[in-house]
This record gives C-alpha cells, sequence and structure tokens, in this order.
C-alpha cells in the first residue's frame, strides 16, 4: 500500500516559477496526441503532408474552349500542385503591430477565429505546352492550437504563460468566433482490411441479391477512403458495389477482375479455388461466375476496360480527348480497393476477397462484428479537416471548368494562352477555402459533393467546453460511434465487448441516449497519427518462410494461411508455419531486429472450425488504436493493436500469468479506465454504475476551468473558489495535474438521519463551513456590447461609447466612469446602465441596462478593436462576477455517484460532535447506501479521516488491496493509531441537548464536489405575469417569466383526487379568465358590442346580430331612448338581451377561427 | 485670428494633423494593455489601439475611486 504526496511545495513552486524546458505532465500532452497529431499530419511528413498527396490525388482537370462536337478546340489542363497554410498573421495592411503574430489569446478575448493564410499553387498548361504556375490565395484556414501551424507549438510552460495561456495548454482544439471547438473522434471500419458480413438489408438491393457481403473500405494514401462491397447473389455470382458522388454502381465481379490485368478464366478460378478442387460448393459457383460472364462478350483486358470506360465516362466527367481504355483505367485507379497502387494486387486482394465471400455463404466461417472494436479504427479530426478540404480543392477545379464552359455558352472570348483570361477565370471562382472550412468547424455540418464515404452530415464538431478540466480533457478523449447508430432500433452497437478491453474506456459513458455510442478511450490508449515504415517487413516474412504470391499461384482458400500487410497479400504459408510467423515478428519487432516497427500489429488469426476466417494479417497504418502492454519473453514494451489483441493471452496482473499461455501482461489494471474513471478513489469496491455517475458528474461540477480566466471570454464560466486537493486519490491525479484545477473541498462527513431535513438524498450543510468558504463559488458571464452592429460597411459611424454634451441624468454617474463604461469592481443590479454611448443621430446620450435578476459585479471591461484597428471603440466585452455561496437546492456529490442537494445550512451550535469536538461539515442520510452500494465512499471516508489524522495523502486507486489485505483493515489501524475507532464510527452527542446518540456514527472525511445545477439558474415561480396576446394564457419559459404548464397527465391526476376547485384555479382562473359578453338571443360570442353612451347614460352592451339598424326606409314607430349607436355614428334599434360570461378567453379566439371557417357557434345560456 | 494665438507647426503638433488624429481631450480614465501591460489613457474617438505595442485589446484599469462595499 502506497500512500500518495500532497507535493504542495512543488506546486507551489511550479506555479511561481513555470518550467522553463518541458511540461511537468507529459500524460496530458499523450492525451491530446491524436488531434494534434492528425493535425499536423496534413502538412508534414513523406510527400509534403497529406494535403500535398491529396491534391496529387485529385490530378489535372481538362478543360476544352469550343462547345462544337466534332472539334474540341483549345486543351487547358489545370491542377493544383501544392498547398501552404501560414501561421496566423495579424491583417497586412496593419502598419502599428509590434508583434504580427496572433495569438490564440487574443483571438479568444476578441471572439474572432484563429486562422492562417491558406494558399495553394494552381498549374496550367495549353495544348499540352509549357506549364505556367501562380499562387493562389485560398483565403483564412481556422487552424488548430498547439499544432505545427499555431505559434504555440513546443513552447514551455514558461513561455506560454507569457503568451496568456494556461501554463499547460494542450490546444488540439480550434478558435472559431472566439469559441474553442474541436472535430470528434469517430469510430469507422478498419481499413484495408475485408470484412465478412451478413446483413438483410443487402438482400434489398435486387431481385436475386442475397445478405452475404464483403466490405472493405479502402484509404488512399491522402486518408480518404473508398469502400468496396462484394455481393453474393443467390444464384451464385457475386457483383462489385461502389458509390461515386453518393450514386451506387454495381459491376459483375469478373469484369473487374478481367479489367485490372490481362488474365485468363483459369488464372481467376486458380486463384480463387486453390487446392480445394474437390470442394463442389466452390466449383459450382465459381463456373457460373464465369460462364455468366460470357454473356458480355469481352474477352481481352482492353475490351473490358473499353467497355467500362464507355459506361462510367460520363459520371467520371473525364473528357472526349481521353480514350475508353484510359477511362476504364482511370476507374479502376480511383475506385477499385484504392490503397493498392499496383493492378496486380487488387486482381489478387479482389481474389481474396471473393474467396471469402464464399467461405461465408458456405457457413465455413463467421461474420465479421462491425460494432467489434477488432474491425473499426479512429478517424480523427485532422484528417478529416484534409478529406474536406481536399474535397473543396477537387470543387474548385471543377468550377473553373464550369466558369470556362458558362463563358463558352455566353460567348465570351476565351484565350488560354491570355493571362488576363486566366486571371478572369480565377477572380470570378470562389476561392475562399477557409471560409468553408471555418462553416464546418462552427456548425459541424459537413457540405460534400462524395459524402466522404461517411454516414453522417452534421454534428462533426463540439464546443469544447471549459467547465472545468475533468470536462475539458474528456472532450478530446471521447469517441463517437456516429449519430447514424443514435437513430438505429436495435442496441447492438451500444454493447460493451470484450474486444474493447484496454481502448475503450468501460466505464466512461453516459447513461441514457448516447449510452454505448459516445465512448471515451482508456487513458494508456493512443492512436497513430503516423504510418510506421513497413518497407523491410516483407523481407523478414520472406526470411521466415513466407512464400511469395507470384512462387504461390495456387494458393488460396482458409485452407493456407494468407499474409497481408496494410491489405497488400504479400504471400502464402501453412497455418502451423503462420504461427511460428507470427510469434517470431512479435519477438523481432519488440526486440526491434530486422528494422520492424514497434507498433505494427500481428493479427494472427487461427484456423477454427467456423470462426473468422484465417490469416495472418498486418498492420501499420494511420488512425489505429494502439496500447502498451509488457511483452514477456524481453520483458519490455510491446504496443498491441485490437485485432490482434483478440487472439492473444494477456494477464491482468502479474500473479495471475502462467507459463506457455501469457505471453503478455497489463503495465496496469488501471490501463483499462478513462482519465476520469481512473480519478474515482477505491472504485473497484462500488458498485458499477455508481462510477458511472461519478464520470458524468465530475463533467458537471463547479470546480476549476482554468487559471489564465482573465485572458478568456468565455459565455458562461464557473468556478469553485475554496478548491482543495483531495487527501484521497488515486496516483494518476497527480500524473495528469489535476491539482492544478482542483475540483472540489474535502469535507467532514456524517452518515446520522438528524433533523429529517437529510431525508431523499438532502444533505445538510454545516452553517459555519458554509460562512468558510465550503463550496463557496463564482459565475463569470461575458455580455459582448457592439454599437456598429446594424452599421453596414462603409457607413459612417453614428454611436460613440462615452457621454455626449446633452443632458442626461446624473445618476448614470453612480456606475459609469467619464468614459462612460462601468467602474471596475461596481455592482449591478437589474436596470442598472452598464455603458453610456452618444447617438449622433438623435443627438442624444443613451445607455444600455443590465439584464439580469441576479446582482453582478463588473469583473473586467475590454476594448476590444475592428479588424483594420483604425476606428474608435465599437465594441466591448464586460464580464460580470455573480457570486454564488452555496444555497438551499444547490446540487452537491462525492465522487462516488451520491448526489444530493442541499436542504438546509445547520447553525453549527445544532450540529451534532464527536468526543473529540468535531462536528460535520456535511450530513448525509444511511439510507444513501444499502440500494447503491457504494463501498467506495465508505472506504475514502476511512482513509480520508486516517488521512487527516495523519496529514497524509492516501492513495485511493483500484485494484491495490485484495482479500487479504482489505481497505478496512490498513485504514482501520491507521485510524486506531490516532486514537480512534478502527471501523471509523464515533459516539456522537447531539448538537441540541448534549446527549450522546444512542448508536455510533461513521464520520470521516470525503471529498464534495459541488455541481453547477444550481437553484439560482433554476427556480421558477409566478403568480402574475407577461401572457401570450393570441390567447392570453401564460407565456412559457423561465427566461420570459412565464409559467408551468399543467398538462395532460396533471389534469387527470387532479381529476382522479376529485378536487375540481383546484383544476378550475389551474386552468381557468391562473390561466385565460375573461370576462365576456354574449347574447343571449343568438347565443354568439362576437356579435355583442358597447354602444356610444347618450348623454346621461352609461354604456351598454348590445347585441348587433339580433338589433335592425336605422335607416330612411325602414318606418315603424320606435321610442327614441331604446336607440343606440355604434361608433360609426349608425343608429340600430334592438338586440339588448346580452348577459356577462366568464369563459377562458381561447375560447373567444376559436369561435373567431370557426367563423372564419364559416362555422357558427351558438351557446345556449341559461336563464334565458 | 490673432498672431498671439498662431502656433507655428512644430514636430510634435504636425505629426498629429498630419495623420488625422484631432487632439482630444481625454477622460484621464487609464487602459492596460493586454499584451504588454502598459498604462495609458484613451481619447474619445481614437482607435483602440496600444500606443506602446498597437495591440488590438485593452482592458479598463481598475478605479482609483474608492470602491466601497456595505459590510454585513
Amino acid at each position: 500500500m502506497s500512500t500518495a504526496q500532497f507535493r504542495t511545495l512543488e506546486r507551489e513552486n511550479r506555479f511561481k516559477n513555470p518550467p522553463k524546458d518541458k511540461s511537468a505532465f507529459p500524460l496530458l500532452y499523450e492525451a491530446v496526441k491524436p488531434h494534434v497529431g492528425s493535425f499536423n499530419a496534413l502538412t508534414e511528413g513523406p510527400d509534403g503532408g497529406l494535403l500535398n498527396l491529396a491534391v496529387k490525388d485529385i490530378g489535372t482537370k481538362t478543360i476544352f474552349d469550343s462547345n462544337d462536337v466534332d472539334r474540341l478546340g483549345n486543351k487547358l489542363s489545370i491542377r493544383i500542385d501544392s498547398v501552404q497554410i501560414s501561421k496566423p498573421s495579424i491583417n497586412s495592411k496593419d502598419k502599428l503591430s509590434l508583434n504580427k503574430n496572433t495569438l490564440p489569446s487574443e483571438c479568444r478575448e476578441r471572439m474572432i477565429s484563429y486562422k492562417g493564410k491558406i494558399s495553394f499553387k494552381v498549374s496550367w498548361s495549353v495544348n499540352g505546352g509549357e506549364e505556367i504556375s501562380e499562387i493562389r490565395d485560398g483565403g483564412s484556414l481556422p487552424i488548430m492550437v498547439s499544432s505545427n501551424r499555431c505559434h504555440l507549438e513546443n513552447l514551455s510552460p514558461d513561455q506560454l504563460v507569457k503568451y496568456k495561456e494556461e501554463s499547460d495548454e494542450l490546444g488540439g482544439y480550434f478558435i472559431v468566433n472566439g469559441i474553442e471547438k474541436l472535430i470528434r473522434m469517430l469510430i469507422v471500419q478498419r481499413r484495408n482490411h475485408p470484412m465478412a458480413i451478413i446483413r438483410p438489408s443487402f438482400a434489398n438491393r435486387g431481385a436475386s441479391y442475397s445478405s452475404f457481403g464483403i466490405q472493405i473500405r479502402s484509404v488512399r494514401l491522402d486518408q480518404t477512403s473508398q469502400t468496396n462491397v462484394l455481393h453474393y447473389l443467390n444464384d451464385g455470382n457475386v457483383t462489385f458495389r461502389f458509390s461515386w458522388r453518393k450514386n451506387e454502381y454495381l459491376i459483375p465481379v469478373v469484369m473487374i477482375l478481367k479489367a485490372l490485368i490481362e488474365s485468363n478464366d483459369r488464372e481467376i478460378f486458380d486463384g480463387i479455388v486453390g487446392s480445394d478442387i474437390n470442394n463442389s460448393f466452390l466449383t459450382d459457383r465459381l463456373e457460373l461466375l464465369l460462364r455468366t460472364y460470357k454473356n458480355y462478350n469481352l474477352h481481352s483486358q482492353k475490351e473490358t476496360l473499353a467497355y467500362l470506360g464507355d459506361k462510367f465516362r460520363i459520371v467520371f466527367g473525364l473528357t472526349p480527348d481521353i480514350s475508353d481504355i484510359d477511362v476504364g483505367k482511370e476507374v479502376l485507379k480511383r475506385i477499385v480497393l484504392v490503397h493498392l497502387k499496383d493492378n496486380s494486387d487488387k486482381f489478387k486482394m479482389l481474389l481474396f476477397m471473393i474467396r471469402k465471400l464464399y467461405t461465408l455463404v458456405a457457413g465455413d466461417c463467421s461474420p465479421d462484428n462491425p460494432d467489434s472494436t477488432q474491425h473499426q479504427e479512429i478517424l480523427l479530426g485532422g484528417f478529416l479537416y484534409g478529406m474536406i478540404l481536399k474535397e473543396k480543392f477537387e470543387e474548385y477545379l471543377q468550377n473553373i471548368k464550369l466558369q470556362v464552359q458558362s463563358d463558352i455558352n455566353r460567348g465570351v472570348a476565351i484565350n488560354f494562352k491570355d493571362r488576363k483570361y486566366i486571371s478572369r477565370i480565377f477572380t470570378r471562382v470562389n476561392e475562399n477555402i477557409g471560409q468553408k472550412l471555418q462553416y464546418f468547424l462552427s456548425t459541424g455540418n459537413l457540405v460534400s459533393q462524395s459524402g466522404l464515404d461517411l454516414q453522417q452530415v452534421s454534428g462533426y464538431t463540439v464546443v469544447a467546453e471549459k467547465i472545468n478540466f475533468h470536462r475539458f480533457i474528456s472532450h478530446f478523449r471521447m469517441v463517437h460511434r456516429g449519430s447514424f447508430f443514435a437513430q438505429l432500433k436495435t442496441t447492438a452497437v451500444r454493447k460493451l465487448l470484450p474486444e474493447s478491453w484496454g481502448f475503450l474506456c468501460p466505464v466512461h459513458t453516459p447513461d441514457g441516449s448516447p449510452c454505448g455510442l459516445l465512448n471515451h478511450l482508456a487513458h494508456k490508449c493512443q492512436i497513430t497519427t503516423v504510418a510506421s515504415d513497413v518497407s523491410k517487413v516483407p523481407k523478414a516474412l520472406f526470411k521466415l518462410g513466407v512464400s511469395s504470391t507470384e512462387s504461390s499461384i495456387s494458393s488460396s482458400g482458409p485452407n493456407v494461411c494468407c499474409v497481408q500487410l496494410d491489405g497488400k497479400i504479400i504471400g502464402w504459408c501453412s497455418h502451423e508455419q503462420g504461427k511460428i510467423v507470427a510469434d517470431t515478428l512479435r519477438y523481432w519487432k519488440v526486440e526491434g531486429l530486422n528494422d520492424l516497427p514497434i507498433d505494427m500489429e500481428i493479427g494472427y488469426v487461427p484456423p477454427s472450425s467456423n470462426g473468422q476466417y484465417p490469416g495472418l494479417y498486418l498492420f501499420a497504418g494511420h488512425s489505429r488504436m494502439i496500447r502498451p502492454v509488457k511483452y514477456l519473453p524481453l520483458n519490455k514494451k510491446d504496443i498491441l493493436g485490437p485485432f490482434e489483441q483478440v487472439y492473444m493471452n494477456v494477464a491482468v496482473i502479474p500473479s495471475e500469468i502462467e507459463n506457455n499461455i501469457h505471453t503478455h501482461v497489463e503495465y496496469s489494471p488501471t490501463n483499462i479506465l478513462s482519465i476520469l474513471a481512473n480519478l474515482t478513489p477505491f472504485s473497484d469496491f462500488n458498485q458499477s454504475p455508481r462510477n458511472m455517475y461519478q464520470c458524468q458528474m465530475g463533467k458537471q461540477t463547479m470546480g476549476t476551468p482554468g487559471v489564465a480566466l482573465c485572458h478568456r471570454s468565455d459565455n458562461k464560466l464557473y468556478k469553485l473558489q475554496s478548491g482543495q486537493t483531495p487527501i484521497v486519490k488515486n496516483n494518476l491525479y497527480d500524473d495528469y495535474g489535476m491539482d492544478n484545477f482542483p475540483n472540489g473541498t474535502n469535507a467532514v462527513v456524517a452518515v446520522i438521519s438528524y433533523t429529517g431535513y437529510d431525508m431523499d438524498d438532502a444533505m445538510i450543510i454545516n452553517k459555519s463551513a458554509d460562512e468558510r468558504g465550503f463550496g463557496y463559488g463564482v459565475v463569470y458571464k461575458v455580455e459582448k456590447i457592439d454599437l456598429g452592429r446594424g452599421r453596414r460597411n462603409g457607413e459612417p459611424i453614428t454611436q460613440h461609447f462615452g457621454f455626449g454634451n446633452d443632458e442626461w441624468p446624473e445618476s448614470y454617474k453612480e456606475k459609469l466612469d467619464l468614459d462612460g463604461l462601468p467602474y471596475i469592481g461596481v455592482l449591478v443590479e437589474e436596470g442598472d446602465p452598464i455603458c453610456a454611448y452618444y447617438d449622433d443621430i438623435l443627438g442624444k446620450t443613451k445607455i444600455k441596462t443590465y439584464h439580469s435578476s441576479e446582482p453582478a459585479y463588473i469583473e473586467e471591461v475590454k476594448l476590444l478593436s475592428d479588424e483594420a484597428g483604425i476606428n474608435e471603440s465599437q465594441l466591448l466585452s464586460i464580464k460580470y462576477r455573480i457570486t454564488r455561496t452555496p444555497l438551499i437546492g444547490d446540487k452537491f456529490s462525492s465522487r462516488h455517484g451520491q448526489k444530493g442537494v442541499c436542504s438546509r445550512k445547520w447553525p453549527q451550535i445544532d450540529m451534532p460532535f464527536s468526543e473529540t469536538g468535531i462536528q460535520p461539515d456535511v450530513i448525509i442520510n444511511p439510507h444513501a447506501f444499502p440500494s447503491r452500494m457504494t463501498i467506495g465512499m465508505f472506504v475514502e471516508s476511512l482513509a480520508g479521516k486516517a488521512g487527516a489524522l495523519h496529514g497524509k495523502s492516501y492513495d485511493g486507486t483500484p485494484w491495490k488491496f485484495s482479500e487479504d489485505d482489505t481497505p478496512a483493515d490498513y485504514f482501520g489501524e491507521q485510524l486506531q493509531k490516532a486514537g480512534y475507532n478502527y471501523h471509523g464510527n464515533e459516539p456522537l452527542y447531539s448538537g441540541a441537548t448534549g446527549e450522546e446518540l444512542r448508536a455510533d456514527i461513521y464520520i470521516g472525511v470525503v471529498y464534495y464536489q459541488r455541481l453547477r445545477h444550481m437553484v439560482n439558474d433554476k427556480f421558477q415561480v409566478r403568480s402574475t405575469g407577461p401572457v401570450n396576446s393570441l390567447t392570453m394564457q401564460p407565456v412559457k419559459g423561465r427566461k420570459r417569466h412565464g409559467g408551468i404548464r399543467v398538462g395532460e397527465m396533471e389534469r387527470d391526476a387532479l381529476i382522479g383526487h376529485g378536487t375540481s376547485y383546484l383544476l378550475q384555479d389551474r386552468l381557468l382562473n391562473c390561466s385565460d379568465y375573461t370576462q365576456t359578453s354574449l347574447c343571449k338571443s343568438c347565443g354568439s360570442l362576437l356579435s355583442t358590442q358597447t354602444s356610444v353612451p347618450k348623454i346621461g347614460t352609461m354604456t351598454t352592451i348590445r347585441c348587433r346580430r339580433c338589433s335592425n339598424k336605422l335607416d330612411n326606409s325602414l318606418k315603424y314607430n320606435y321610442d327614441e331612448l331604446d336607440l343606440w349607436e355604434d361608433g360609426q355614428g349608425s343608429k340600430f334599434i334592438g338586440g339588448d338581451n346580452t348577459t356577462t360570461v366568464a369563459i377562458p378567453f381561447v375560447l373567444k379566439y376559436l369561435d373567431s377561427e370557426l367563423a372564419a371557417m364559416g362555422i357558427r357557434m351558438t351557446y345556449n345560456v341559461e336563464p334565458k | 485670428m490673432s498672431r498671439e494665438g498662431f502656433v507655428p507647426p512644430s514636430a510634435a503638433n504636425l505629426g498629429n494633423a498630419a495623420s488625422g488624429i484631432q487632439a482630444l481631450k481625454n477622460y484621464g480614465v487609464k487602459y492596460v494593455c493586454a499584451q504588454c501591460a502598459v498604462n495609458f489613457s484613451l481619447s474619445p474617438k481614437e482607435p483602440v489601439r496600444c500606443k506602446e505595442c498597437g495591440h488590438r485589446v485593452l482592458y479598463k484599469a481598475r478605479t482609483k475611486r474608492m470602491v466601497q462595499f456595505e459590510a454585513r
């Protein structure tokens, strides 16, 4: 049992003198590495980074300047040669600034985006002549903080502090309009590995389609992917399916095979069947496969290519100057198994896939589970960013083509040789690629022609909320399954599978709708962002006796072991040999022999009866999940992937190792948990859902979001003033530097039912503890005031901050300084002025007022310059500080999923006290424990008490204790040494009477978190208030001071209780009770009106419908007194049989609506 | 205009005139540059730029006036 350290002095010193060399918390940087690494890979690495690979892959677009059918005209070949992204800098027109760099802190404060210029070199040639290049400006591209295009890259904590950042700023996010956004990681199918799938929806594709298929997600060098699927048809045929620009295409697989290389039926037959000639299931189907293809009457490779080219020329938008054969080749290059360069490799891989499909159909191998981590990888933010950029570049070239086309149609003189014409095209095409990426980041919506081989169009980005550090760091470890699966009715995708052991945390997933879809990476899990060098691997394989594909033409099928490296078939060997090859390779790579990359995955799938399709699959590419594990034969670190892990024996703890069974052992059993799950002390003693709840609540805690808060302008920020380091902490707590961002307070907790105020998960807080600052926090809110909001570009400024020379109330001066802005530190309440400005047009001084019922202090006033920095101040941000003392109704929780609401602040004199005079800070009810079984909280209480007594910090890491060495004994002894009860119980005395309580009370020290859900943000009361003008019913919403709806179910309950008076009160009197007039004769609600009063009389209510208009033609006797007059001066007689009734106002509205449809409502009122 | 009122152009006022900035009275409210932390005052209608480094974010300095709250 090890004790943890408080390290107070160390921490103090680190804050005073931030390290000048490197961070003290390398693990934190590891945590965001997938994000930063993937962004860096865009611009660095072999061949100039992924972006340059992408533009190379786009290739050359050909444009002709003629519309004639028989004449092509001049040919313009245009391509993008290279892409460059520069670091963010200020406007080039700005000559005043000394520092030309734009820093992230400035972007946060000014609420702008952290962007760097993106430029690309466009090269073109006319009629195959000399190539001309020009560098074009693609606007500003949002840059990932701490990436290689950011000014913060590789800065020491000391420098970061000078740059107004946190001392351990991790980066990994973008700043878009002052908001920190990150692209979340998505789970996608493992690349370059054919997966056997049985999916009923496959059968819906056509008449004879079956549910069997082989799917491969093939990934190009630039990380864009293309999925190919082989479908099994019920007659034994196989079709090849792909989607291109969101349309699906089906091609007979033999056509692809024949187009790839010059081959014959014999070669295809041998390549699929191999030596299994006696397998009649296979041979029958293969015969059919080859025979049905004869109908196409295509014999040579050229004929096949020409056929394909003819069909796909329009789809791929290729120009008429290319022959059909070349079009066919282009189709194969862009679509078929794009991870392979060589056509014969593609041919072999396709044969392998066909054989796997037939094996699957025959039932000789099982389908692969697409929901298992074994067949998954992570789509990283940076790679997705690059994919979108690639698509935008392709769109750009297309737009150039369209522009030329529209010039042709409009009859504009076209001369490709003229630089002026080319410049004209450039100016007419939208070159602002950066803006499109900014849109992507700010909305998370993917605008794409191709769909990027992904299943969703929105929800790619999330705000990296800085509620507290737990929340913030979790964002970077979050992996989503894809929003497509969220709608799925089946829950199979959400299941926790053993394959994810060590890669995805079993604890850290939210409960509710995203449960199991939104996972978090285990804290030691890494994602590869660069491909390892595998050039030496084939040589090593051949050395181990794998026969190359050339020498073993007829090897095929599950009876021999196929050796594949990143989806390329290297060779074949027997299964016995395969096992030896795999074991030797592993030994070599861990030992560092033969130049094998350590992170290469050696997935040996042994032969089995109807199990996974066997073979030896090696992976060393991007985006794989990897984790470190100790390799026993060499006692060295090995890197494991999820594919190989399934077939390996990894001991969890050293004592578990059995000879000749285990090859690996975990470095620590806590490696399977995420960062947050690792911070729950003694989580191994808790019921598992409670640990899940803690992971959720840790993220909602009012903690410490950061220390550089004065350089941030977040809309809302929570801060705990009295944060402490927990007495009981896990060893990873310090490794992740959590003490820099304390998340709670140590509290003396007594488990006792004391006052009745602690029933039902309520907790009582000691009033004096509250006054000492227990759980005290503040909320920072920022309001942006923009005077130039309605002003369009070029219009003069008409509103100026400050007071004018006109007359304005002296009372403004109480809160506002001479510059019209509030004093720093002044208290503002609702309606107080927060800034004054002078309006030139009105010639008046106006103010903006504070709109919130909660009083706040002015914390900061920031004057923000506009983009150019030449105009006077039009924009400022005011930061308010709202104090939040713990109130009755505020939510608290321990670290064991035990949340409760403060029900009372109990005076200290009335709190129970122990024999040593200790009085609890918090009292919770014993009923919180039996059903929830959070024993970890008891242990923490015990350890916290022992720690407090000895002045020590204790380690709460799970799986440190065992049945023979229990924490109850360990901490019991510690307590005993300090003179306390072994079990943590103590006799307590009633604070009210001083009598000893009849039972010993469990009392100890527990770390308490204050959650950000506070009554002040939630309470909603109303007696009267705003109503909807149409229905006269109360409006809804807390913000608008509205009411809470008594809905159908509430109504049912009131009916059920027979409380009719209450029901009427809720539904009528407190809602839209109205008194209105009604005509008793005709029963109409709408035809009554008030008459114009005559001299000496009151107004009367008359029914216009029942009265007769008095005009000259009407001649009969009437009394002048019976006449009444309306507003127009017309005189009427009669219609006096009216009365007043009480109705809900909506009834009147309903009546009017019905009247508009020609339906009359009559009301029979009694007595008549 | 009397001859006494005329001020011959000097290096100081020529600079202001040439750059088009009117010499406005400032209220003596201090601002702090977010980048170099220099303390200075700003006249109304003057662009929001640090006098020293030209930075584009300024903080209003805390008032020298006594701020007193009711102590309870």
